[in-house]
């Protein structure tokens, strides 16, 4: 009992001191003499832990599921039941064909805003599902992806703008072939060498290329480009133009999880998942490891390439903000919350990861205006669910660091995945 | 004044900010070279040695009035007890646990924490930039030496000298001591060092520690340098100096070094014939090149994959 605290005894004290200056203190700086000073600020602390006080909620809430869970081994007797889990996978295949009418046909009866959200899920769906084949499925890490996403957006502005006769259509095709071009020659010098280097290469790619729209005159620098009306997704066939980026990006999805799920049952997600496992006996028993590196990650990069260009065909505005490590570490988040390796959990991870936060800006409103609700909840809890969104990237470094401790393998993983990122 | 003035002044510049890369780079290579980890929690660290020297200034200035040097002085230390209280922090709680596991677990909660300590500051300190006092920078910015035509503030030799002072008490510490002893094998071979009586978890726990402090001095002189604190001041300068690491051979001591004095170098000349807006396209243009004729950066050795 004293060993298992003894950590936390420590722990929590010095977490508490060394925290201590940045919650509790403000700073004074006095403009006349250039100088600083400090005063002591509580309500700075207590603001802090007010508008996090719905997470605590929610985590104590897990913490407590988790506990029963325990106590009670739920998960187990639901294992036991071996039909359910046999015709469980079976049904996954089927599963997207049956789903497929339902999203096409959401086009029809949901209002435009509500598409133009649902869309901008799928460009982050498409994002995390691209990721997962370097991170997820190959293990190697990559850090700027939206590098690539903006890659992908730029060509296809500047193509727009630039070349009259350029064909709309073929922007898509072009920047799948352009953005894996740019991955195999980035990812030829260093995917030579161990993981790690890639993350930090892909990283500086996305830093510097995100430098160079900015300062070039042709690239719009800080404002961007702001395409017309011409270059964006055109009404067609009775539909309008929201009704086609729907419906575009919905297909193009699940083209997208069909092929890469009939990828990942092929000899090239085999030779993946064993170079993930084990580089050195994969190279053993003749997988040829940088060969498909270079494939995962090239192909990666085209898909995020892909993204771009539907991005900003349905915005018709791109800017240098969508190539921020922000925007990577997102994507990341999403995979690595959804379950590294699973192209579900991939798509779970995006649609939870923009929807949430999305969301949680519609609660006050909603809460404000509600008869019931409006008087139960007290008010400091309804300030922390307005603050809530501030906290998004605090929340999202919190989650990561959890997940990697507590639930490696995500939140649809397998348990293989799990013993694989555990001991290795 | 004439043009090769000039260029030796910016030479000069580019030597110091190399120095203040090299301080921060050497807590990366550290880690990798004993953990075979990336730290990518460390720019954060540097990022919270600035906050934490300005917020000891200002419990010090409240407290007892302005003397500079006492405060300064002080400061600088509390920063480095922070810094490598935070360093300690992240080894216990992103890294100790995910040791054996696969590489990715280590890296993203490490990525996580930085993000955190990030949005930790930026939502509890300053959203917006905060200037460091310049009661307490005037002094060593404002002041130059005149050597030959040429100016150099006595902040750019402090700079220096504390670098050099601190690389040669590390190649000290590395090469001659019995910790550096200890320090060397853990890189080895953890299991062996264990098996000769190294305590393995605390001196990979010293290595974090010492890495930060490292950072921490960095932070102060950068924010002394540029007069400006923001929260993702470390990002920034963790990933130059993260860059600096790869350049000269990740892992290897004096390879940071080497890195971060010709990254400096280059920014300087860069800032010169383009503007500093084109730094960062410069300076990963430098490390794909490298990383293409010397895939294992300049100083760095051919080594067998550990399985």
């Amino acid at each position: 009992m004293n060993s298992r605290w003894r950590p936390y005894l420590l722990g929590i004290p010095g977490l508490v001191i060394i925290t201590f200056p940045f919650l509790w203190l403000q700073l004074d700086p006095d403009f006349d003499k250039h100088t600083v000073g400090i005063s002591w600020a509580p309500s700075h602390g207590l603001q802090f832990f007010g508008d996090l006080s719905p997470v605590f909620l929610v985590a104590s809430l897990i913490w407590i599921g988790v506990q029963a869970n325990r106590h009670f081994g739920w998960d187990k007797s639901l294992a036991q039941n071996q039909t359910w889990q046999q015709t469980g996978r079976a049904w996954t295949h089927y599963w997207a064909w049956g789903i497929m009418p339902l999203v096409l046909s959401g086009s029809l009866f949901l209002s435009a805003s509500i598409l133009s959200l649902l869309t901008n899920v799928g460009i982050y769906m498409l994002l995390a599902l691209g990721l997962n084949i370097t991170v997820g499925m190959t293990g190697l890490l990559v850090l700027g992806y939206a590098g690539f996403f903006g890659f992908g957006a730029y060509f296809f502005a500047l193509s727009q703008q630039n070349l009259p006769y350029f064909p709309w259509w073929l922007a898509g095709p072009l920047a799948f072939v352009l953005g894996g071009g740019v991955g195999y020659l980035l990812g030829l010098p260093c995917l030579r060498l161990r993981g790690d280097y890639l993350a930090i290469v892909t990283l500086g790619f996305a830093e510097a290329f995100r430098e160079m729209m900015r300062n070039l005159d042709l690239t719009g620098s800080d404002r961007g480009i702001i395409l017309n009306d011409h270059s964006m997704f055109r009404s067609f066939a009775g539909l309008g133009s929201g009704q086609m980026g729907y419906l575009f990006t919905a297909l193009l999805l699940f083209l997208a999880v069909f092929l890469l799920q009939r990828l990942y049952h092929s000899p090239v997600g085999r030779a993946w998942i064993a170079i993930r496992e084990n580089e050195v006996a994969a190279a053993s028993v003749g997988v040829p490891v940088v060969q498909m590196k270079l494939l995962a990650f090239s192909l990666s990069a085209a898909i995020a390439a892909v993204a771009g260009v539907i991005y900003g065909a349905k915005d018709g505005f791109v800017s240098p903000a969508m190539c921020e490590f922000q925007q990577s570490i997102m994507i990341l988040a999403m995979v690595i919350l959804g379950g590294l390796g699973n192209s579900y959990g991939a798509l779970l991870g995006a649609a939870l990861l923009y929807l949430v936060p999305e969301y949680l800006k519609l609660v006050p409103s909603m809460i404000q205006g509600h008869p019931f609700l409006g008087n139960v909840i007290p008010p400091f809890l309804r300030d922390a669910l307005q603050h809530l969104s501030d906290y998004r990237l605090l929340l999202f470094g919190g989650v990561m660091v959890l997940m990697m401790l507590y639930r490696p393998q995500g939140l649809l993983g397998s348990s293989r995945r799990k013993t694989e990122m555990q001991h290795t | 004044m004439n043009s090769s003035s000039t260029l030796t002044e910016i030479l000069i510049d580019g030597v110091s900010r190399g120095a203040v890369y090299a301080l921060v780079a050497l807590g990366y290579t550290m880690v990798y070279g004993v953990l075979g980890m990336i730290n990518f929690a460390h720019g954060e660290v540097f990022m919270i040695g600035m906050f934490a020297c300005i917020y000891a200034i200002g419990v010090f200035s409240t407290t007892w009035g302005d003397h500079i040097f006492l405060n300064l002085g002080l400061g600088i230390i509390v920063a480095m007890i922070f810094s490598a209280a935070y360093g300690y922090a992240n080894e216990r709680i992103a890294y100790r646990r995910l040791r054996k596991a696969h590489v990715l677990a280590p890296l993203t909660s490490a990525i996580g924490i930085s993000t955190f300590l990030q949005y930790f500051i930026f939502l509890t300190v300053s959203k917006d930039t905060v200037n460091f006092p310049r009661y307490y920078s005037d002094f060593l910015t404002n002041h130059r030496i005149h050597f030959g035509g040429v100016e150099v503030t006595y902040l750019q030799i402090a700079i220096l000298s504390l670098a050099l002072i601190i690389m040669g008490g590390l190649f000290y510490l590395i090469n001659c001591t019995r910790l550096g002893i200890a320090l060397r094998a853990t890189a080895q071979d953890q299991l062996m060092a264990s098996l000769v009586g190294i305590p393995v978890d605390k001196i990979i726990a010293f290595t974090f520690i010492l890495g930060s402090a490292l950072a921490a001095i960095a932070g102060v002189m950068v924010s002394m340098y540029t007069n400006v604190l923001v929260f993702d001041a470390g990002y920034r300068v963790g990933l130059k100096a993260f860059t600096a690491a790869i350049l000269g051979g990740i892992g290897n001591v004096p390879g940071a070094v080497l890195g971060a004095l010709i990254l400096g170098l280059t920014e300087a000349l860069t800032t010169l014939q383009f503007g500093s807006e084109w730094n960062d396209v410069t300076t990963f243009g430098l490390l794909m090149l490298v990383l293409l004729l010397r895939p294992r950066g300049l100083l760095g050795e051919r080594v067998a994959d550990k399985v």
